[in-house]
């Protein structure tokens, strides 16, 4: 069996649009001085000429890019990890599958588990690999998600007021094998916590439903129970002195520091000012894009973690800790390690670079966004899509590595690159 | 420890936590929602208790209470369940 595992590269895609949040509250009025404590402050806002799948592709392609083609054909699984599935049946893994040109004999699948998605994902590629059952196999693992709640009525717009300034848009690729350069995990090292809740859900394609106590309460719970089945299973395992960083799902950056909160009282009985200061070293690095694009669901903890490998002093190999949590619910806390090498692999993704570029909304382009006018629905058979009018699409002056979509044609999606 | 006592110690906590509210009539008819507590503070407020009665109950097993005096009697029952 083979245990050096992990993700050997990654990428994070944040849109080409985004959303001042801070501008965003004022113009819905919400509180100002209390909204700072959610440490976010712009959004992702996909297009009408983005879906899940686009988000999806263009996280991939600059990894699968970098690949020689005896590398490419060692792909052996694609996983797609998302809430935002385009269809009951077919899985969006399978439009990436053809639009990243990979080989025929890999398994497709996609994943469910509300924000936990991704960290499944990740799950069922590593034990794929540690099984040993195709050595020198790769998986590619790919989070995405976007959040278009207020397309079925106006009322939407206010049901959905909760959660609008932090729900965002975002997609993480990740190849997975025996070759991690960038993050080696510890095989065997992992709690989990799962029991069932209604604390948020999607009923609906364009709809979103949920109660903030109870996700936040059972966001809590799984912190504090997954943690403590990891410890049970990590011989010597201390929340305090084992994770030089840590990465938690991030709905927004305050509620990761509520969650640090109450499990350093409730391990150590921390003293506040020291609760404080151990934030701001080992997770503030970790919201450095989840503060930029929002809530991204089944990738908020690998947002989190390329934001920790990406702005985090790392000048010797060290311990990262990642709690995953969704809704429903079911959770883990995991671990892996990192080193210098691993962060100038990351590095020439420019994932930094790639969010200054987006473009900056406008809150009449918004607007017009949150109407729904040319977005795609759930269950469309046939349409078109026209990049004209599409805002910051023009100004961006688009280069030849962006995925759109352009339409559908019997139920099938069609895609094009510009 | 009584029902009152849980309740001042909830009081006291939202006035640990939302200095702001420290002149703010509360009551065991007083909603925290209303009262402008968001859920972050709400949860720190109810973590704050647990701590203060020694009493650990899942989260989750916390929600639903309407008011302090709901919330009171739900962390009473709680604890008396030991």
């Amino acid at each position: 069996m083979h245990q050096n595992v992990g993700i050997e590269a990654m990428n994070l895609y944040g849109g080409r649009a985004s959303l001042d949040v801070h501008k965003l509250a004022e113009y819905r009025n919400l509180e100002i001085n209390r909204f700072e404590n959610l440490l976010i402050d712009e959004k992702t806002v996909a297009l009408p000429c983005e879906d899940p799948v686009s988000f999806a592709v263009n996280a991939a392609k600059p990894i699968i890019d970098a690949l020689s083609e005896e590398e490419k054909s060692r792909i052996e699984m694609v996983v797609t990890c998302t809430e935002s599935g385009i269809d009951f049946g077919k899985s969006i893994s399978t439009y990436i599958h053809n639009l990243l040109n990979l080989p025929s004999n890999c398994r497709l699948f996609e994943i469910k588990q509300a924000c936990y998605s991704g960290a499944a994902g990740l799950q069922m590629a590593l034990n794929f690999l540690l099984s040993g059952t195709s050595p020198g196999a790769k998986a590619l693992v790919i989070t995405t998600d976007i959040s278009r709640f207020a397309l079925d009525d106006k009322n939407a717009v206010q049901e959905w007021a909760y959660s609008e300034p932090t729900s965002g848009a975002g997609a993480v690729a990740m190849l997975v094998s025996d070759k991690p350069d960038i993050f080696r995990i510890d095989p065997g090292a992992y709690g989990n916590h799962a029991f069932e809740v209604m604390d948020t859900c999607r009923p609906g394609p364009d709809t979103e439903a949920g109660d903030a106590d109870l996700s936040l309460m059972a966001y809590l719970d799984c912190c504090n129970g997954a943690y403590t089945d990891y410890a049970r299973r990590v011989e010597g395992a201390d929340f305090k002195k084992s994770f030089q960083y840590l990465c938690f799902h991030t709905p927004f950056g305050g509620m990761v520091k509520g969650a640090h909160r109450h499990l350093m009282r409730k391990l150590y009985k921390t003293p506040s000012p020291e609760i404080e200061s151990d934030f701001n070293e080992r997770l503030m690095p970790s919201l450095a894009y989840g503060r930029r694009v929002g809530n991204t669901a089944g990738g908020g903890i690998f947002v989190a973690l390329t934001g920790v490998i990406d702005n985090a002093p790392i000048s010797a190999p060290l311990r990262i800790g990642i709690f995953s949590y969704g809704s429903g619910c079911c959770s883990e806390f995991f671990s892996g390690t990192v080193t210098p090498d691993g962060q100038k692999v990351l590095a020439k993704m420019n994932i930094d670079q790639a969010l200054k570029k987006r473009h900056l909304l406008s809150m009449d382009e918004y607007e017009w966004l949150l109407s729904g006018e040319q977005t795609l629905r759930f269950g469309t058979k046939d349409a078109n899509i026209s990049l004209d009018n599409i805002p910051g699409v023009s100004s961006n002056g688009t280069g030849k590595n962006w995925l759109v979509l352009e339409g559908v044609s019997d139920y099938h999606r069609e895609y094009r690159w510009v | 420890m009584s029902t009152t006592d849980i309740l001042n110690i909830l009081i006291s906590e939202i006035h640990e936590c939302v200095p702001e509210l420290i002149d703010q009539p509360i009551t065991a008819e007083t909603s925290m929602t209303e009262i402008g507590i968001n859920s972050m503070e709400r949860a720190e407020i109810l973590i704050a208790t647990l701590e203060a009665m020694d009493l650990t109950v899942p989260m989750t097993s916390l929600h639903g209470p309407k008011n302090l005096g709901e919330l009171s009697e739900l962390l009473h029952a709680k604890k008396s369940e030991g």
